[in-house]
Protein backbone atom coordinates (compact mmCIF):
# COMPACT_ATOMS: atom_id res chain seq x y z
CA UNK A 1 0.00 0.00 0.00
CA UNK A 2 3.06 2.48 1.17
CA UNK A 3 4.78 1.39 -2.03
CA UNK A 4 1.52 2.05 -4.26
CA UNK A 5 1.24 5.30 -2.64
CA UNK A 6 4.82 6.62 -3.21
CA UNK A 7 4.58 5.28 -7.12
CA UNK A 8 1.43 7.43 -7.60
CA UNK A 9 3.25 10.23 -5.68
CA UNK A 10 6.60 9.67 -7.91
CA UNK A 11 4.15 9.62 -10.73
CA UNK A 12 2.50 12.82 -9.88
CA UNK A 13 5.49 14.64 -9.81
CA UNK A 14 7.39 13.68 -12.58
CA UNK A 15 4.12 14.68 -14.54
CA UNK A 16 3.84 18.42 -12.94
CA UNK A 17 8.36 18.62 -13.01
CA UNK A 18 7.45 17.60 -17.25
CA UNK A 19 4.24 19.32 -17.94
CA UNK A 20 4.90 22.48 -15.45
CA UNK A 21 8.47 22.85 -14.95
CA UNK A 22 7.97 22.37 -11.19
CA UNK A 23 10.58 20.23 -9.36
CA UNK A 24 9.69 16.84 -7.94
CA UNK A 25 10.90 18.32 -4.15
CA UNK A 26 8.03 21.02 -3.89
CA UNK A 27 5.84 17.83 -4.56
CA UNK A 28 7.81 14.97 -2.60
CA UNK A 29 8.05 17.20 0.54
CA UNK A 30 4.45 17.99 1.47
CA UNK A 31 3.55 14.26 -0.07
CA UNK A 32 6.01 12.91 2.49
CA UNK A 33 4.38 14.69 5.63
CA UNK A 34 1.08 15.21 4.99
CA UNK A 35 0.34 11.37 3.29
CA UNK A 36 2.87 9.37 4.55
CA UNK A 37 3.94 10.72 7.93
CA UNK A 38 7.00 10.94 7.38
CA UNK A 39 9.07 13.50 9.74
CA UNK A 40 10.15 16.88 7.88
CA UNK A 41 13.74 16.27 8.09
CA UNK A 42 12.71 12.58 6.62
CA UNK A 43 11.04 14.09 3.88
CA UNK A 44 13.56 16.55 2.72
CA UNK A 45 16.42 14.49 2.87
CA UNK A 46 14.63 11.75 0.80
CA UNK A 47 13.25 14.06 -2.01
CA UNK A 48 17.11 15.38 -2.01
CA UNK A 49 18.04 12.01 -2.66
CA UNK A 50 15.55 11.57 -5.04
CA UNK A 51 16.00 14.77 -7.09
CA UNK A 52 19.85 13.51 -7.69
CA UNK A 53 19.06 10.52 -10.12
CA UNK A 54 16.35 12.25 -11.90
CA UNK A 55 18.60 15.74 -12.47
CA UNK A 56 21.45 13.38 -13.80
CA UNK A 57 19.15 12.17 -16.45
CA UNK A 58 17.39 15.26 -17.35
CA UNK A 59 20.93 16.71 -17.51
CA UNK A 60 22.25 13.71 -19.78
CA UNK A 61 19.17 14.64 -21.90
CA UNK A 62 19.71 18.71 -22.17
CA UNK A 63 23.68 17.93 -22.75
CA UNK A 64 23.04 15.99 -25.89
CA UNK A 65 20.50 18.17 -27.06
CA UNK A 66 23.02 20.98 -26.20
CA UNK A 67 21.06 22.59 -23.62
CA UNK A 68 23.71 22.59 -21.23
CA UNK A 69 26.02 25.90 -20.84
CA UNK A 70 29.09 23.84 -18.80
CA UNK A 71 30.88 27.58 -18.96
CA UNK A 72 28.17 28.90 -16.30
CA UNK A 73 27.15 25.79 -14.63
CA UNK A 74 30.77 25.68 -13.53
CA UNK A 75 30.57 28.64 -11.33
CA UNK A 76 26.54 27.90 -10.16
CA UNK A 77 27.51 24.58 -9.31
CA UNK A 78 30.46 25.13 -6.99
CA UNK A 79 28.15 28.07 -5.11
CA UNK A 80 25.59 25.26 -4.96
CA UNK A 81 27.64 23.12 -3.03
CA UNK A 82 28.61 25.92 -0.29
CA UNK A 83 25.29 26.97 -0.39
CA UNK A 84 23.35 23.37 -0.10
CA UNK A 85 25.67 22.55 2.48
CA UNK A 86 25.17 25.55 4.48
CA UNK A 87 20.94 25.11 3.90
CA UNK A 88 21.12 21.18 4.78
CA UNK A 89 23.15 22.25 8.04
CA UNK A 90 21.00 24.83 9.14
CA UNK A 91 17.59 22.79 8.26
CA UNK A 92 19.05 19.74 10.57
CA UNK A 93 19.91 22.22 13.54
CA UNK A 94 16.13 23.42 13.03
CA UNK A 95 12.78 21.88 14.75
CA UNK A 96 11.14 19.93 12.77
CA UNK A 97 7.82 21.49 13.28
CA UNK A 98 9.44 24.95 12.80
CA UNK A 99 11.01 23.84 9.47
CA UNK A 100 7.82 22.35 7.94
CA UNK A 101 5.79 25.59 8.86
CA UNK A 102 8.72 27.87 7.03
CA UNK A 103 7.96 24.91 4.09
CA UNK A 104 4.67 25.66 3.99
CA UNK A 105 5.55 29.51 3.52
CA UNK A 106 7.71 28.38 0.57
CA UNK A 107 4.94 26.09 -0.77
CA UNK A 108 2.42 29.27 -0.45
CA UNK A 109 5.26 32.09 -2.06
CA UNK A 110 5.84 29.44 -4.93
CA UNK A 111 1.99 28.59 -5.68
CA UNK A 112 1.11 32.52 -5.85
CA UNK A 113 3.90 32.69 -8.28
CA UNK A 114 3.16 30.07 -10.07
CA UNK A 115 -0.09 31.95 -10.94
CA UNK A 116 1.08 34.96 -11.61
CA UNK A 117 3.53 33.52 -14.10
CA UNK A 118 0.39 31.41 -15.99
CA UNK A 119 -1.15 34.97 -16.49
CA UNK A 120 1.89 35.81 -19.00
CA UNK A 121 2.25 32.78 -21.06
CA UNK A 122 5.05 34.27 -23.28
CA UNK A 123 6.87 34.06 -20.26
CA UNK A 124 9.46 31.39 -19.98
CA UNK A 125 6.35 28.85 -19.12
CA UNK A 126 7.03 26.10 -21.83
CA UNK A 127 10.89 25.33 -21.97
CA UNK A 128 11.30 24.74 -17.96
CA UNK B 1 45.63 45.41 -26.66
CA UNK B 2 45.97 44.90 -22.93
CA UNK B 3 43.54 47.46 -21.79
CA UNK B 4 41.18 44.90 -24.16
CA UNK B 5 42.09 41.53 -22.76
CA UNK B 6 42.14 43.87 -19.40
CA UNK B 7 38.14 43.91 -19.69
CA UNK B 8 37.83 40.57 -21.35
CA UNK B 9 39.09 39.30 -17.59
CA UNK B 10 36.94 41.14 -15.72
CA UNK B 11 33.81 40.60 -17.57
CA UNK B 12 34.59 36.56 -17.05
CA UNK B 13 35.44 37.36 -13.44
CA UNK B 14 32.38 39.27 -13.16
CA UNK B 15 30.36 36.24 -15.19
CA UNK B 16 31.87 33.84 -12.53
CA UNK B 17 31.06 35.97 -9.58
CA UNK B 18 27.48 36.33 -10.32
CA UNK B 19 26.90 32.73 -11.07
CA UNK B 20 28.66 31.53 -7.71
CA UNK B 21 26.01 33.78 -6.24
CA UNK B 22 23.27 32.46 -7.93
CA UNK B 23 24.65 28.76 -6.73
CA UNK B 24 24.74 29.81 -3.09
CA UNK B 25 21.07 31.60 -3.15
CA UNK B 26 20.04 28.31 -4.78
CA UNK B 27 22.03 25.60 -2.88
CA UNK B 28 20.84 27.23 0.40
CA UNK B 29 17.66 27.43 -0.29
CA UNK B 30 18.02 23.58 -1.48
CA UNK B 31 19.89 21.91 1.40
CA UNK B 32 17.31 24.56 3.54
CA UNK B 33 13.77 22.64 1.97
CA UNK B 34 15.17 19.65 0.29
CA UNK B 35 14.18 21.05 -3.20
CA UNK B 36 16.29 21.21 -6.32
CA UNK B 37 16.43 24.62 -6.35
CA UNK B 38 15.98 25.38 -10.32
CA UNK B 39 12.96 28.11 -8.85
CA UNK B 40 16.41 30.11 -8.11
CA UNK B 41 18.63 29.45 -10.97
CA UNK B 42 16.79 29.32 -14.24
CA UNK B 43 15.76 32.93 -13.41
CA UNK B 44 19.52 33.22 -12.18
CA UNK B 45 20.98 32.23 -15.11
CA UNK B 46 18.08 34.13 -17.56
CA UNK B 47 17.99 37.49 -16.03
CA UNK B 48 21.93 37.70 -14.45
CA UNK B 49 23.65 35.23 -16.33
CA UNK B 50 22.27 36.08 -19.91
CA UNK B 51 21.48 32.66 -20.85
CA UNK B 52 17.91 31.91 -23.24
CA UNK B 53 15.61 30.11 -21.36
CA UNK B 54 16.12 26.29 -22.56
CA UNK B 55 19.77 26.30 -21.96
CA UNK B 56 19.09 28.12 -18.39
CA UNK B 57 16.82 25.35 -17.93
CA UNK B 58 19.49 22.44 -19.16
CA UNK B 59 22.02 23.99 -16.98
CA UNK B 60 20.16 24.03 -13.98
CA UNK B 61 19.69 20.55 -13.89
CA UNK B 62 23.40 19.92 -14.43
CA UNK B 63 24.05 22.41 -11.21
CA UNK B 64 21.19 21.14 -9.29
CA UNK B 65 22.91 17.74 -9.53
CA UNK B 66 25.74 18.64 -7.73
CA UNK B 67 24.31 21.02 -4.98
CA UNK B 68 21.25 18.32 -4.25
CA UNK B 69 24.04 15.53 -3.77
CA UNK B 70 25.75 17.50 -1.18
CA UNK B 71 23.01 18.48 0.56
CA UNK B 72 21.89 15.03 0.55
CA UNK B 73 24.97 13.76 1.70
CA UNK B 74 24.29 15.98 5.14
CA UNK B 75 20.68 14.63 5.34
CA UNK B 76 21.77 10.95 4.82
CA UNK B 77 24.83 11.52 7.53
CA UNK B 78 22.03 12.13 9.99
CA UNK B 79 19.89 9.41 9.17
CA UNK B 80 17.15 11.17 7.68
CA UNK B 81 16.72 9.59 4.27
CA UNK B 82 14.16 7.20 3.60
CA UNK B 83 15.88 4.94 1.01
CA UNK B 84 13.19 2.56 0.09
CA UNK B 85 10.98 5.24 -0.09
CA UNK B 86 13.55 6.93 -1.98
CA UNK B 87 13.41 4.10 -4.77
CA UNK B 88 9.95 4.03 -5.19
CA UNK B 89 9.33 7.68 -5.40
CA UNK B 90 12.44 7.58 -8.29
CA UNK B 91 10.07 4.82 -9.86
CA UNK B 92 7.07 7.27 -9.90
CA UNK B 93 8.89 10.04 -11.17
CA UNK B 94 10.60 8.29 -14.34
CA UNK B 95 7.19 6.32 -15.65
CA UNK B 96 5.44 10.14 -14.91
CA UNK B 97 7.82 12.46 -16.67
CA UNK B 98 7.33 10.03 -20.05
CA UNK B 99 3.58 8.98 -19.11
CA UNK B 100 1.85 11.53 -17.54
CA UNK B 101 3.60 14.48 -19.66
CA UNK B 102 2.44 12.75 -22.60
CA UNK B 103 -1.34 12.40 -21.26
CA UNK B 104 -2.06 15.58 -19.83
CA UNK B 105 -1.04 17.92 -22.70
CA UNK B 106 -5.03 16.77 -23.40
CA UNK B 107 -5.35 19.38 -19.93
CA UNK B 108 -4.91 23.17 -20.65
CA UNK B 109 -2.12 24.59 -18.85
CA UNK B 110 -3.63 27.53 -17.27
CA UNK B 111 -6.04 24.55 -15.54
CA UNK B 112 -3.14 22.48 -14.65
CA UNK B 113 -1.64 25.55 -13.28
CA UNK B 114 -4.75 26.66 -10.80
CA UNK B 115 -5.54 23.02 -9.77
CA UNK B 116 -1.92 22.20 -8.56
CA UNK B 117 -1.36 25.87 -7.13
CA UNK B 118 -4.49 24.74 -5.15
CA UNK B 119 -3.28 21.59 -3.77
CA UNK B 120 -0.31 23.68 -3.16
CA UNK B 121 -2.10 25.95 -0.72
CA UNK B 122 -4.05 23.46 0.90
CA UNK B 123 -0.94 21.11 1.55
CA UNK B 124 0.41 24.13 3.36
CA UNK B 125 -2.06 24.93 5.33
CA UNK B 126 -2.23 21.32 6.08
CA UNK B 127 1.19 21.79 7.06
CA UNK B 128 0.68 24.71 9.12
CA UNK B 129 -1.89 23.54 11.52
CA UNK B 130 0.05 21.05 14.25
Amino acid sequence: MTVALLIVVGLLAGTMAAALGVGGGIVFVPALVVLLDFTQHEAQGTSLVVIVPTAIIATVVHARHGRVDWRAALPVAVGGVCGALAGAALALQLDGELLRRLFAVLLIALAIRMLLRARRPNLDHASR
Amino acid sequence: MPSKRHSYTRRMASFYLRGVVVGVVAGFISGLFGVGGGVIVVPGLVLWLGLDQRRASGTSMATIVVSASAAALLFSADRAVDWPAAWWLFVGAGAGAVIGARAITKVPEIWLTRAFATVMVLAAVRLLLP
